[in-house]
């Protein structure tokens, strides 16, 4: 009777192990065996990786080494996504404070060219960590509303970190402090490059897909035109509009005045503009054409003007659709704008581009995050926006 | 009155409407039948102009409708299709104000029309008017489909298969709802089905087409009775046609004196619903009594079996 009894038991603890939470916990454990944080005499320097125990004073490794343990039995253990997402959450404030403690802990009093960034230990456990509040979210189901709060706190958190200092010890907060007025100048350029370059795009976009969703002969080769324009990778679309430009901008009478150049912002605009039409016409197409025949025949037998149609009725239906377009577009963009540095057009791209030539990973890196945070954001919002867009349209 | 002449749609090298001569008579209902692609909705949709004619020409009290704008002269006419074609991110009130606000009607006068509608409709207010079509079922949505129709109090309400979409129980009550209301606000209704029965229900003249062509065009009974050739026949359907014909009957038609056993029949019920309760009883006659109860005098299989025959 015992036998079975514990033979039951046990059959009962092993259902009880998430699968998903075995993964989550190969990833946090495995970042144990891995350097934490790593020293470098300056800042191109090779560094010397450096393990949990060496990286951090003794009583926030203690710390940290608990809220890893809480977040694993969490992620094994409890089927509750709530608690999931407490522990997840807590285990990447864990982390992010612990890398800027060892940022204090190892920077050299004596040495100020000397860097300290986190290792390949703290990416690993960060990536699992986000990992766990990613499914937990989702588990969570949160609503629009919901995941936009979310954002928000998780925005608010980050700027705090920075504004505390916590971080200031950190190597690419050192590139940051080193280059502030020029880093926010160039996150005005890629904002700028990116939704500005949208705000052309839906502006002519929109207009172009309706003509091209009326007159049937429009359609087809206006998107295929977007379709090859689409394919024409970036670097060479930047190289095949400095030519045009420059032309323009010696030849056209007050072009020069406008900002118009060969090389420069002018060009990355304009290849952005280019790459965000196709999304933004062949949405307004496809949503207009998704509106129910039955409604569309239904509105013009009412007695409902071609205007009042398309405004009251074919837009509203086709706008979840169109906000999907803008989405694609703009998150495209963001990530496209980092290239226009190339050309002269700035944005977060200088950073990248300065870091590769230097080999300075942590300038690099400078460039990288800031773009990858702004996309993850913008897809947030307009995936809540859309969201909301479509209720009652069922 | 409406006046069709002449009414001819070309596509390409087809002549899907071929020469079509109706008049329709105010405040009858008439229904269109053919089978699909005989041309019955092009003829419908060339009445409000979502289609136009090749030629021929549309006359509505003797106006040429092709001299109206277009958009005006739809508001002025209702419309309801299969699939009720609701606009899905309004509420059902907001549905069926669609053409008063396009009118520009004070607000409070379109209140007052939905109110009434709705309740015309057997749609109770409270519950209904802040839904979304998406929260109706199918017979709602359709109900509310022909009260938008008739929203503006358009003299000519056009039905392209308004019925299509419900299955046979609801479709049935709601044939008999749209009859009897079309009788209460006298409402001229030109409406297309390929449903032979629907169309013996609700029509007081039937329009059969074919190809294109108008085949016959005439009340329901004579449709019945003398089918003009071997198309109207096919569509009628040769066992079907002795029951069509008693659906057009009254039992108050066939009374004759003297009394019967059992339950008694009234004399408003169709010859139809007169025979199948007298198979269904065993009996070979029944009483009749009128709406007040009154004993009028009996009914038998014999007297309704002669209104059965093919009329001499």
């Amino acid at each position: 009777m015992t036998t079975l009894a514990n033979a039951e038991t046990s059959r009962a603890a092993t259902s009880r192990i998430d699968r998903f939470g075995v993964v989550i916990a190969a990833f946090l454990i495995g970042a144990l065996a891995l350097p934490f944080a790593t020293l470098r005499a300056t800042r191109i320097a090779s560094g010397t990786g450096l393990q949990l125990f060496d990286a951090l004073p003794a009583t926030t490794m203690v710390a940290v080494l608990a809220v890893l343990a809480a977040t694993i039995g969490a992620a094994l253990a409890s089927r509750r996504p709530a608690v999931r997402l407490a522990l997840g959450a807590l285990a990447l404030a864990a982390l992010a404070l612990a890398a800027g403690a060892a940022g204090a802990h190892l920077m050299p009093a004596d040495n100020p060219y000397a860097r300290v960034a986190p290792a390949s230990g703290f990416w690993v456990a960060l990536f699992g960590a986000a990992m766990l509040v990613t499914d937990a979210s989702v588990r969570l189901k949160l609503g629009p509303a919901g995941r936009i709060v979310a954002l928000v706190v998780t925005a608010t958190l980050i700027v705090g970190l920075f504004a505390s200092g916590a971080w200031s010890h950190l190597s690419i907060v050192a590139e940051y402090r080193n280059r502030a007025d020029v880093f926010w100048r160039e996150t005005i350029n890629h904002v700028i490059l990116a939704a500005g370059s949208l705000a052309a795009a839906i502006a002519v976009g929109l207009p172009l897909g309706i003509l091209a969703y009326e007159i049937k002969a429009v359609r087809d080769p206006l998107i295929n035109v977007l379709n090859v324009v689409q394919t024409i990778p970036s670097m060479a679309l930047f190289g095949i509009l400095i030519a045009p430009l420059g032309w323009i901008a010696m030849n056209v009478p007050g072009a020069h005045a406008l900002g118009i150049r060969g090389i420069g912002m002018a060009p990355a605009f304009l290849a952005l503009f280019l790459y965000s039409l196709l999304p933004m016409v062949a949405n307004t197409v496809v949503g207009l054409n998704g509106v129910s025949r039955a409604v569309v025949d239904a509105a013009r037998g009412m007695g409902l003007t071609g205007r009042q149609r398309l405004f009251q009725v074919e837009m509203p239906l086709a706008l979840p659709v169109l906000l999907t377009g803008i989405r694609i577009a703009l998150v495209q963009n963001i990530g496209l704008a980092t290239v226009a540095a190339l050309i002269g057009g700035g944005g977060f791209g200088v950073f990248l581009f300065q870091g590769l030539g230097q080999t300075a990973t942590d300038l690099i890196l400078l460039g990288a995050l800031p773009p990858v945070a702004l996309a993850f954001a913008a897809a947030v919002v307009l995936d809540a926006i859309i969201e909301i867009s479509g209720r009652g349209k069922a | 009155m409406i006046e069709l002449s002449h009414l001819t749609k070309v596509y390409g090298d087809t002549a899907v409407v071929n020469d079509v001569n109706m008049e329709i008579e105010a405040g009858t209902i008439t229904v269109i039948v053919g089978t699909s692609g005989s041309g019955k909705s092009t003829l419908l949709r060339m009445v409000n102009r979502l289609v136009e004619p090749t030629e021929g020409r549309v006359f509505l009290e003797g106006n040429d409708v092709s001299t109206m704008p277009p958009h005006e002269l739809r508001r002025s006419i209702g419309y309801a299709i299969q699939n009720h074609g609701l606009f899905p991110h309004w509420t059902v009130a907001r549905n069926i104000a669609t053409v008063p606000m396009l009118l520009g009607w004070d607000r409070r006068k379109v209140e007052a029309r939905v109110e009434e509608l709705m309740e015309l409709f057997q749609l109770d207010h409270a519950q209904f008017a802040n839904r979304y079509p998406h929260e109706l079922s199918g017979g709602q949505q359709q109900r509310v489909g022909v009260a938008r129709a008739m929203a503006a109090k358009p003299a000519l309400l056009l039905m392209d298969e308004p019925f299509g979409a419900l299955d046979p129980i609801i479709r049935s009550k709601a044939q008999s709802d749209l009859k009897a209301i079309q009788r209460r606000t006298g409402t001229t209704i030109l409406l297309v089905t390929h449903d032979m029965a629907e169309a013996v229900h609700l029509g007081d003249r039937i329009a059969v087409m074919d190809a294109g062509l108008l085949k016959q065009y005439a009340p329901a009974a004579d449709i019945l009775a003398r089918p003009a050739d071997a198309f109207v026949d096919d569509l009628i359907g040769s066992a079907d046609r002795p029951f069509r014909y008693l659906t057009l009957g009254k039992v108050r038609a066939a009374v004759e004196p003297g009394d019967a056993e059992g339950a008694p029949l009234a004399a408003d019920a169709s010859l139809y619903e007169g025979l199948g309760e007298l198979l269904w009883s065993g009996r070979d006659a029944a009483p009749v009594i009128d709406t007040a109860g009154a004993p009028l005098g009996r009914i038998s299989l014999e007297s309704i079996a002669e209104r059965a025959a093919r009329p001499k």
